[in-house]
């Protein structure tokens, strides 16, 4: 990425950031529904591979612009974070906290319900990726995406 | 600012064109980054007890005359401002 397109994201505004960790957030589960509708269909195993990478797009381009936006302050590899940066991080990570316990409930919530429902759930490699995917990709990038969401807009430089 | 702070009013912009320092200049001579000082002017954020202290220190003002809950008004206002009739 070169300098420009950094400072861009950088100054990026409030509402465009916030559409960007819905995208972030809803993108992947979108992706795998489409996955597991299109398999029941008559189209071409690299057809459905290429759509559903097409996408993934949307959510891999959107994370690694989240991630850029919050990275040097949630890791810490600015040399100086100062007590701004150190409390904007805190709020980050105590709101990924309330977001990742909000979904892993509704999770179980549903997963409960279709269960005690008479359904039976068949656990392979088809379900248990997708979910494990979402653990590895979404639970280090949650803190990066709640501080993209919650920071107000930069003051205009003076 | 999360919701439940009171919001500090300030005149850190007003302080900072008097002497003439840039936002980068003054967060430098306070170790912040120059956001920050964005952020404070503008109210978005209320500084600590220690930032403020310093701010203070570097402008060489007591803290209330910088940093205050109600709305400040204009410094010409204050040190113009006719003082109180004395009681007969």
């Amino acid at each position: 990425m070169n300098t420009t397109a950094i400072s861009r994201i950088e100054y990026l505004p409030r509402s465009r950031r916030h559409t960007l960790v819905a995208v972030a957030l809803a993108g992947y589960p979108v992706a795998v529904a489409a996955l597991a509708a299109l398999k029941h269909t008559s189209l071409n195993r690299w057809l459905i591979l290429a759509l559903f990478l097409l996408l993934l797009l949307p959510t891999l381009a959107t994370l690694a612009v989240g991630y850029r936006y919050a990275r040097c302050r949630i890791d810490g590899r600015r040399a100086r974070l100062d007590e701004r940066d150190l409390s904007l991080r805190q709020e980050a990570y105590a709101l990924s906290h309330r977001v990742l316990a909000t979904i892993l409930i509704a999770a179980t919530a549903v997963t409960e319900i279709y269960l005690t429902s008479g359904n039976t759930l068949q656990l392979d490699a088809s379900t248990f990726w997708p979910a494990a995917m979402w653990v590895i990709v979404y639970i280090p990038a949650l803190p990066s995406l709640m501080l993209a969401w919650i920071e107000t807009d930069q003051p205009a430089d003076a | 600012m999360p919701d439940h702070q009171r919001r500090v009013h300030n005149r850190l912009a007003v302080l900072r064109a008097e002497r003439g320092l840039s936002r980068k200049q003054l967060a430098d001579k306070l170790g912040i980054n120059y956001q920050t000082i964005g952020y404070i002017e503008r109210g978005d954020y209320n500084p600590s007890l220690e930032l403020a202290l310093t701010i203070a220190e570097l402008f060489r003002l007591p803290i209330e005359a910088i940093f205050s809950f109600k709305p400040m008004t204009p410094l010409s206002e204050e040190i113009f401002r006719e003082p109180p009739a004395e009681p007969r």
